[in-house]
């Protein structure tokens, strides 16, 4: 079973690595995000330096210290989105050139040629967040970058409290999107629903401004937006508990249900491509 | 169902003994409750046969191969291959098939090898153990030193070629090949039929494929099947087969205005049948052999001296015409009204 795996990793790796385009890309996307609007854009010098204009923006941005800090781990949300958003395109043009059949003429399991997919696709994901991740981190220690501030001290239990938001956050939009490339055997309509769903994932949640001066109802949704738990999960890491109404696991659990309802899905809709017609 | 049976001629019913290895009965396939495209077919295949699946376009070719080898699940009737039920024991079938599709499934952006090892490993094979049968495979489809170059940038006959080595990677003893000579050029069929009767003859391995190249069968089958709309409408050998529509045919074609000579050559003894054009007549006989000199005094009894004789042993396609009463469908003849066309005035080969 392993040795099919790894054939199949192998195969995702290669074509991978043979598209440098695509990777730059990919990368440089969240980059240019952190460089430029995340510079441009400082909430902070708005409100002013008084004490009680700086208490005000620390609660506005749920403890973060200054507006880059709170858009940076927001942007782990978008990354994951916005990376994930390609996970079915493999799938649905190996469908279209038989590449697909030719595998499921094999003996290989069906549970096996998923988590391949999976797992690769995850990967992608997990890559860039990670990255974004990094530099947030490291421009705070440049000068004249603002930078992803940490305030309070973050243990072990922490850090690993973020790595698991990130990994679980990166296989359920990974599997969400691979469910739409079973679904579908056109790109196109593949892209259509996707950009459907990318907006209103991302305009739910609290990745990219405070949330909140939002209306009620919108709040309540915000608050549910797998987007918004990750990302609660790393606030309240780097920033302290203080303006969140839950613990950390709590978050972590809500995040874990959205993913394991995904990966569910999109196992459902790989059996169904993936057995004899 | 078994009145409609086609006829089983030859050696099919000897062979088809305890040493079949795919046995189907009354298999069918009906696309969506709407497209019949096999409508019960029934043949065995005998160990380290080479059989082949002869039909125009749309015949159900791919269709059977696709049931055959667990990618289709039938809709009627059963089969087995090495032993093993296609529906029930669909995982296990795998096991001991390989596999050419009718369109090439390598993947261009990865080398010949790194496909050849990819195949190997969702055999469970490492590349370790891939290695020895991919170098052998390479050198034997002369791709030895394209093996590195990635596939995308291969010949349509390169690609052919690697398609069938990635089909043997794993060394199975039934082979399944979907049109495998489509786009190779003569040389390159020539190459791939010995290659293939090399498998047969080294290995016993067992050969399905399907084709509509006449001279395919002709030349590389033991037997055949010939389908059309989804009905099997002749099993045997090649020899069985044109013994069976009429044998020999021998033609005499003699001078304008000669008086008619149909009653003279049908009563020669061994004649079947005469059928006149013009001054062009066409007698048919099990074997011509020790007819033609009957036949020429039967002429000259009636006071005509024949002008040309040619005797010839029916093609294929001679057997697929007297079957179905319509010419040979070839390559692009894949509708009805061109069917119609080809069945009404035209020869083979007379494209639009
Ligand atoms: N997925 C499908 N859905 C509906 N109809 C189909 C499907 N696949 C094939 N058919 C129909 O079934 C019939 C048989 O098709 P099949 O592909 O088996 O023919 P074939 O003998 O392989 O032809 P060719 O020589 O062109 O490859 C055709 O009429 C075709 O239109
Ligand atoms: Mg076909």
């Amino acid at each position: 079973m392993l040795v099919e795996l790894f054939a199949l990793l192998k195969r995702e790796y290669l074509r991978w690595v043979r598209a440098p385009m695509w990777i730059v890309a990919g990368l440089m996307t969240p980059i240019l995000y952190l460089l430029l609007f995340g510079q441009a854009f400082n909430l902070g010098a708005l409100v002013g330096s008084s004490p009680q204009g700086e208490a005000a923006l620390r609660a506005a941005l749920w403890g973060a210290p200054d507006y880059f800090s709170y858009f940076a781990v927001g942007m782990v949300g978008m990354v994951a989105v916005t990376s994930a958003l390609f996970a079915g395109t493999g799938v649905i043009f190996d469908k279209q050139l038989g590449i697909m059949q030719r595998t499921i003429a094999t003996p290989v399991r069906r549970s096996t040629i998923f988590s391949s997919i999976l797992l690769f696709r995850g990967f992608l994901v997990v890559l860039p967040i990670f990255i974004v991740l990094g530099l947030a981190l490291a421009f705070a220690h440049v000068p004249g970058l603002v930078g992803l501030t940490v305030t309070q001290g973050v243990g072990a239990l922490g850090v690993g409290a973020v790595i698991l938001a990130v990994f679980i956050l990166a296989i359920a939009f990974t599997s969400l999107f691979l469910a739409f490339g079973f679904l579908f055997s056109r790109v196109e309509s593949y892209f259509g629903v996707v950009n459907l769903l990318n907006l209103p994932l991302l305009f739910t949640s609290n990745a990219l401004y405070p949330v909140g001066t939002e209306p009620g109802w919108l709040q309540n949704i915000t608050a549910y937006n797998p987007i918004s738990l990750a990302v609660d999960v790393m606030r309240e890491v780097f920033f302290g508990s203080s303006y969140y109404p839950h613990p950390v696991y709590v978050y972590l659990l809500g995040l874990f249900a959205w993913a394991a309802g995904l990966v569910a899905l999109a196992l459902f809709l790989a059996a169904r491509a993936l057995r004899t017609k | 169902m078994s009145s409609l049976a086609p006829p089983a001629l030859g050696q099919a019913s000897s062979r088809a003994g305890g040493g079949s290895v795919i046995r189907v009965e009354d298999l069918g396939k009906t696309y969506g409750g709407q497209v019949e495209a096999v409508k019960g077919v029934s043949f065995e295949v005998a160990a380290g046969e080479i059989f082949g699946f002869l039909g125009p376009n749309g015949a159900g070719k791919t269709t059977t191969v696709s049931m055959l080898t667990t990618l289709l699940r039938p809709t009627r009737g059963r089969a087995t291959v090495a032993g093993l039920d296609v529906a029930t024991q669909a995982a296990r079938v795998r096991r001991e098939i390989g596999l050419v599709f009718q369109d090439s499934t390598a993947d261009g952006e990865l080398t010949g090898r790194e496909n050849l090892t990819l195949a190997g490993g969702l055999f469970g094979m490492t590349p370790a153990e891939c290695r020895g049968p991919i170098e052998m495979l390479l050198s034997r489809m002369d791709l030895a030193d394209a093996g590195d170059r990635r596939v995308k940038g291969y010949s349509g006959g390169m690609k052919r070629r690697l398609e069938l080595a990635v089909a043997m990677v794993h060394t199975p003893k039934i082979l399944f090949l979907d049109e495998p000579t489509i786009g190779l050029d003569p040389q390159g069929r020539a190459g791939f039929w010995r290659y293939i009767q090399e498998l047969r003859r080294e290995q016993q391995v067992t050969i399905f494929m399907t084709t509509h190249y006449l001279d395919e069968v002709e030349n590389l089958c033991d037997r055949i099947a010939i389908i059309d709309h989804g009905r099997i409408i002749a099993t045997g050998t090649n020899d069985a087969l044109k013994e069976n529509v009429g044998g020999d045919v021998v033609e005499l074609r003699v001078p304008d205005r000669a008086r008619d000579l149909t009653e003279p050559l049908r009563s020669v003894p061994g004649v079947r049948e005469v059928l006149r054009e013009a001054n062009l007549y066409t007698v048919k006989c099990a074997r011509a052999e020790g007819l033609v000199s009957s036949l020429v005094m039967a002429c000259d009894g009636a006071g005509v001296t024949p002008e040309g004789i040619t005797v010839r042993r029916p093609s294929i396609d001679r057997v697929f015409l007297e079957l179905t009463g319509k010419a040979y469908r070839e390559e692009g003849y894949d509708d009805g009204r061109a069917a119609q066309a080809s069945a009404f005035g035209g020869r083979r080969g007379a494209k639009n």
